[in-house]
């Protein structure tokens, strides 16, 4: 087994016992037929996530193939940004819980830019997407700042700007100074619609919901690979998470690479807004509800931190989420998919619980009396 | 006016209590060196099971229902957190998804999909000697959580900075070799103060659905827990600091709420959606202020081990 795989062991078991224990968990609430129900509803989430092959293959139009996979698309961009967010953050040894927060203010940059500016489409789209990264960027330079001059701890101040985001936002810009007017007496709940040459465009026509958004996702999950992997400044910033004082000691400017990784991590989650209403929902909404900045703390844990792993767990998660509305046929809430994921983090969380599982069962028969194994107490991994 | 801040303070001491034990709970976790971001998820397991326990025995006894459903999953981040020296931000973070989807899950199965039906709430005490006293009027029909908010933070500051066992429990977040030194066991310390904090934030849930509510709604507790944590920030980690902060948070609250009843002209100098802030731009001007000085216990964060260092 290589390296690499043995890396991602922890995670990819963490979601099988995930699966397996959610898979009990909906049997054993049903009264009759519990496993054959539990295993239907799972087969919807399958079929909602990667397209409906057996009406497919028995003759229905591409749509019930397009849809599920340009709805699993959709959520897996934003989990792969926001969990590139949080990657990156641990790669130079913070952890940025505030991903919600740069999000929320990302999307709602790129509502104000989609909406009260008029540029062309080829200029309006980077510009919303460069307002969202830079308001992101911004709010996670507070955190920043405050961990860098005054050393308050970024978990603490992370949430605390969360929260400001979400009130300021939801509860003020959103629906005082930047609400939407409302046209010929229709009332309308957020900002203003974007104009068209802002919004990402579909990818196949009105048979998917599949956007731009997607390949941007996936190319910044590549580029920042190649960032942390082939560049002095990835390299150094790899260095200052691994040890501070030895980076500090080899002349590395650890403030600036700890300030830059902090303002790529924002960038990466105010892009998600971007994507999510540039993409989507064509302006902020009247809240935003989704807690994808959250998820990416989930998804970054299970893509073992890796930027490339991070792109593999948002595949996987983003197409059981989209999956997870077609669960509902069987009356498992929608949300149930992100029971799963919430379980696969926490059995991740208990990574050395894993890695002394497969020791013992790597370690030749042990002999009762011989005391050479390894006791959980002291592991070396 | 001393109607109305005589009616201000009955709403604040009707809304806190939730508050006030949630806090508690993450100084007591926080102290002896474990992170308490999954407060949130314990009052969420505890607002849910009492609510559903109360569906079937006496309301009192669901609230202690609910506090061993908040120690239960506090066990869960102990197990985690001690024995296997996990990351205790991502434990905490892990177990706040699982109740959130996890409540809404087992809700949906259950009861469909906006709360449980309603149940008998926690009774209110009358003092018919207070009620006509000015100010003092404040303090009578309350149920017995509030009074219990008031008088706690006192009890769990004595048993910190007064008693043997307190002083264990701080140095085994500031410094738990030593404490390991002395001949006592770091880990039985540090899952002491976590399930108590499971037990107390279990209890700020259960309180949520037996007084503040008459069931578990689908969104309990609506972003509490990390208020809670503000909270314990703002009160420099110390029992009375958080119940202070905690108590500032649930008065500035019904401030809001009754400004915005009698004198919706004032909100549109301040919109709403700034005072909603509030509370977490001042805790992080607390900690910008008082920067590396801040009262934060040492070892937080860190797992033990006995052979490092």
């Amino acid at each position: 087994m290589g390296e690499r795989a043995r890396q991602a062991l922890p995670s990819v078991l963490s979601v099988l016992l995930s699966l397996v224990v959610c898979w009990l968990l909906i049997a054993l609430t049903r009264d009759a037929d519990g496993f054959t129900t539990a295993t239907a509803a799972y087969l919807q989430m399958l079929w909602g996530g990667i397209g409906d092959w057996p009406t497919f293959l028995g003759g229905s139009p591409v749509a019930v193939l397009t849809r599920p996979i340009g709805e699993a698309a959709m959520k897996a961009a934003l989990l792969t940004l926001t969990g590139l967010s949080v990657a990156v953050a641990f790669k130079v040894g913070l952890f940025n819980i505030g991903a919600q927060g740069q999000m929320l203010l990302g999307a709602l940059a790129a509502a104000v830019v989609g909406s009260h500016v008029e540029l062309p489409a080829l200029l309006h789209i980077p510009a919303a997407l460069l307002g969202a990264a830079l308001a992101g960027a911004a709010w996670a330079g507070i955190a920043a700042a405050l961990r860098l001059y005054r050393g308050v701890h970024e978990v603490i101040s992370t949430i605390m700007l969360n929260w400001v985001a979400l009130r300021l936002v939801d509860n003020w810009l959103v629906v005082g100074p930047l609400r939407g007017v409302a046209q010929a007496g229709a009332s309308i709940t957020g900002t203003a619609e974007i104009h068209a040459s802002a919004a990402l465009p579909r990818l196949l026509g009105d048979v998917s919901r599949l956007n731009l958004g997607f390949p941007l996702a996936m190319l910044a999950a590549v580029a920042v690979w190649l960032w942390l992997e082939r560049t002095r400044t990835g390299f150094e910033t790899r260095a200052v998470g691994l040890g501070d004082e030895a980076a500090r000691a080899a002349g590395i400017p650890v403030a600036r690479r700890a300030g830059l990784a902090m303002a790529l991590a924002g960038a990466l989650a105010g892009s998600a807004g971007a994507v999510l209403v540039l993409g989507t929902e064509g302006r902020y909404p009247g809240t935003l509800g989704a807690p994808y900045g959250f998820d990416g703390i989930a998804i970054s844990l299970i893509g073992n931190n890796h930027p490339l792993g991070v792109a593999l767990a948002a595949l996987f998660f983003g197409a059981i989420r989209a999956g997870g509305t077609r669960m509902q046929l069987l009356d498992v809430h929608k949300s149930f998919p992100e029971l799963i994921q919430g379980l696969a983090l926490l059995f991740v969380a208990g990574r050395l619980i894993w890695l002394s599982v497969l020791r013992r069962r790597r370690a030749p028969a042990p002999v009762l009396s011989a005391p050479t194994a390894p006791t959980p107490e002291a592991p070396h991994a | 006016m001393l109607e109305i801040v005589t009616r201000l303070l009955f709403a604040t001491l009707d809304a806190a209590p939730a508050l006030v034990f949630a806090a508690l709970g993450a100084v007591l976790s926080e102290r002896a060196g474990v992170v308490a971001v999954g407060i949130e998820g314990m009052m969420r397991v505890g607002a849910f099971c009492a609510a559903v326990a109360a569906l079937t025995v006496p309301t009192p006894l669901a609230v202690v229902g609910g506090m061993l459903a908040g120690a239960a999953l506090a066990a869960v981040h102990a197990y985690l957190c001690i024995r296997w020296r996990s990351d205790q931000v991502v434990s905490g973070i892990a177990l706040n998804l699982v109740a959130l989807a996890g409540g809404t899950f087992l809700l949906e199965t259950h009861y469909g999909p906006n709360g449980t039906p309603p149940i008998q709430q926690l009774t209110a005490w009358d003092w018919p000697a207070l009620s006509s006293v000015p100010l003092l009027g404040a303090l009578s029909g309350h149920a017995a959580p509030t009074y219990l908010a008031l008088a706690l933070p006192f009890l769990l500051q004595a048993l910190l900075t007064r008693t043997p066992l307190g002083l264990r429990l701080r140095a085994v977040g500031d410094k738990p070799h030593a404490v390991a030194t002395l001949g006592l066991s770091v880990p039985a310390l540090r899952w002491g103060a976590v399930v108590g904090g499971g037990l107390l934030a279990g209890l700020g849930g259960a309180v949520l659905s037996t007084t503040v509510l008459d069931r578990f709604e689908q969104h309990t507790p609506a972003g509490l827990g990390f208020m809670a944590l503000a909270a314990m920030v703002f009160g420099r980690w110390t029992p009375l600091g958080a119940f202070l902060a905690a108590a500032f948070f649930a008065f500035g609250n019904a401030l809001r709420i009754g400004l915005a009843s009698s004198a919706p002209g004032l909100l549109e100098l301040v919109p709403q959606g700034v005072l909603l802030a509030l509370p977490y731009v001042l805790t992080l001007l607390v900690l910008t202020l008082q920067g590396q000085r801040s009262r934060a216990p040492a070892a937080l964060g860190v797992p033990y081990e006995q052979e490092s260092r």
